[in-house]
């Protein structure tokens, strides 16, 4: 791919330049950052910094009026995401969450997190509705596979359970195992620590990394809870009011003046 | 080993089919009288066109009106491929597939655009358009005087009887609600149950809305067409005003009567709204003869379940089942 050179070997997403506007708003200005493989990357800003827009952009819900974002995917070729519709996005290996869980209530949670498998489904429609062969050991294996992601969350034993009514820390761990069924090189995490007690918010750091060390993938993570961001990423990269103030490792960040001033309060505030 | 055979849902849904093929036997023997042929006949027509409803309006949440317009205009073409140009059930059958078909997809296309209730108006409006089609095109239709057909020939040579045109009826049916439990049990019913609970989370998980809204469309139109031409070939004749916004209405009350993604609740709500009328309303005195009682009827019957069956009266067994278990428990 034309692509190739412009990122380096071990940077699986770069962000250059990027920029969107809604109306007047500049949402996000002139943003640039990388993410290496098998990092943990966190992004971070004060309420309305255009976190979720940055994010929407990189995923294609949102195209963005300026900028590029390379993606090194599943094969080892890199492209500019932009290029692509929203659908395809995950084809590349490419995969997120959702701020407010975003299943599908009537369906058991191992059907749920088969809708993560969407794109493996190769057999037609026609083999579908006949149950064919390919069809049926397609399913089988899907099947199998959802089981062993559910397994690895250690939610395995409510996989027949519908998705509505369950506790809101389990619903989290359904779309973390939905978005594992790709087998994806990059996993956006929008807010995964919201609505979580301090018990599950401590477990959830520790499936991150068992994640990333299990599926070799990357996550780029966006996230108000501080604790859950300085003690999982090993980048930071904070923004405010859409534009770029810092990027580094947590305790690199935790220093910037900037991002002290704009994000964790002046140093006043933290004697 | 019996019961889990009778467990497996192909199984029940061939037995399903079995004991409604024995309906012209009662008849014969003189136990039920003969127009129930007609009636039952009618259920399973219209059960066809709305288990494909169900797939647009319950899994993708998609409303359409349209669903008359599309089963008269199969109906009338297939009437005119087997009357007019004399030629075999089955080309006739396809020939009333593939019209409506395009005209679904079409529709489909347009869904991307408009959804909720403007996409139910705009269904409608199709639907009405090819209503007055009727009225109109009478070289086709032999337009308000209506169209005679008869029953089916199939391959060109067996001339089927209204008993044995009642038992195609039901393998029609019965392969229906085959393809439909495999579709919505596999990727398909995955993806659009995706699309209906949020369009976000369905396209982050690579779900093509335009594809899948126009197969939910296809699908639904391609059942809608299945259902005209059987009715037509069953009850053999069709009007213009068989084909109002009323009808679409019933297959939707029918739905939401019966049970929302629910094969069999499908089949027990048309029979509630097509047959029960029929069958008992009109032996209550006074009201069962007033026009329109069945409409009356239909929207009582709405509204109660949906205040306490929300999910359709096909779950009332369940809890006809524990009211039971609970009793056996006491005693």
């Amino acid at each position: 791919m034309s692509h190739q050179a412009i990122i380096a070997d071990d940077i699986v997403l770069k962000i250059e330049e990027l920029s969107i506007a809604f109306g007047g708003l500049k949402a996000v200005d002139n943003l640039s950052f990388q993410i290496r493989e098998k990092e943990v990357f966190g992004l971070i800003g004060p309420n309305g910094a255009g976190k979720t827009t940055a994010f929407n952009c990189i995923t294609q819900f949102y195209k963005p009026n300026h900028g590029k974002i390379y993606f090194r995917d599943k094969n080892n070729n890199v492209t500019n995401l932009i290029d692509h519709p929203v659908h395809e996005v995950i084809k590349l290996g490419l995969v997120r969450t959702f701020q407010n869980v975003e299943l599908i209530r009537e369906l058991s949670i191992l059907d749920n997190v088969l809708i993560g498998a969407h794109i493996d489904f190769k057999s037609s429609l026609f083999s579908q509705a006949l149950k064919l062969p390919n069809a049926v050991k397609e399913e089988k294996d899907l099947r199998d596979e959802a089981i062993e992601v559910l397994r690895f969350l250690g939610i395995e034993n409510r996989k027949d359970l519908p998705a509505g009514g369950q506790p809101y820390g389990i619903l989290k761990k359904v779309e973390l195992a939905r978005t594992l069924m790709c087998r994806p090189k990059l996993i956006i995490l929008d807010e995964p620590a919201a609505g979580l007690n301090d018990v599950e918010t401590v477990q959830l750091a520790q499936t991150i990394r068992t994640i990333r060390d299990r599926y070799n993938c990357s996550i780029l993570l966006v996230e108000h809870d501080m604790r859950l961001v300085m003690d999982v990423c090993d980048q930071i990269c904070a923004i405010s009011f859409g534009k770029f103030l810092a990027v580094g490792t947590p305790k690199e960040i935790r220093k910037n003046k900037d991002v002290q001033t704009a994000y964790l309060g002046t140093e006043d505030d933290e004697t | 080993m019996n019961k889990k055979l009778l467990k497996n849902p192909y199984i029940q849904f061939v037995l399903f089919g079995v004991v409604l093929s024995l309906l012209p036997l009662f008849v014969i023997f003189g136990v039920l009288p003969s127009s129930y042929i007609t009636l039952i006949g009618g259920v399973i027509i219209y059960s066809i066109s709305a288990l494909g409803l169900n797939l647009l309006l319950g899994y993708s949440g998609l409303i359409s009106l349209g669903t008359a317009g599309f089963m008269g205009t199969a109906a009338y073409i297939s009437a005119y491929f087997t009357v007019n140009l004399h030629m075999p059930f089955e080309i006739a059958l396809l020939a009333g597939l593939i019209v409506p078909l395009i005209i679904g997809v079409l529709v489909g296309l347009v869904s991307l655009r408009i959804e909720g209730l403007y996409l139910a108006i705009a269904t409608l409006c199709v639907s009405e358009i090819l209503r007055k089609t009727f009225e109109e095109l009478s070289f086709l239709t032999n337009g308000f005087s209506g169209k005679t057909a008869s029953y089916p020939k199939l391959l060109g040579f067996i001339n089927l009887t209204r008993d044995t045109s009642y038992v195609l009826l039901v393998v029609f049916l019965v392969l229906v609600m085959i393809l439909i439990y495999n579709l919505v049990n596999g990727q398909l019913g995955r993806a659009l149950n995706a699309m209906r609970g949020s369009e976000a989370a369905a396209q982050a998980m690579g779900v093509f809305l335009l594809k899948y809204r126009l197969i939910a469309f296809a699908l639904a139109t391609g059942l809608a067409s299945l259902s005209g031409v059987l009715y037509v070939h069953f009850i053999r004749f069709t009007y213009p005003t068989t084909w109002t916004m009323g009808m679409s209405l019933n297959i939707l009350a029918a739905i939401i009567i019966g049970g929302v993604r629910n094969i069999y609740g499908t089949i027990l709500g048309c029979f509630i709204v097509f047959a029960v009328p029929d069958l008992f309303l009109k032996q209550i005195p006074y009201f069962g003869t007033m026009n329109g009682f069945a409409y009356i009827f239909n929207g009582v019957l709405i509204i109660l379940v949906i205040m306490f069956y929300p999910h359709g009266l096909i779950y009332i067994g369940n809890d006809i089942k524990r009211l039971f278990n609970k009793k056996k428990g006491k005693v």
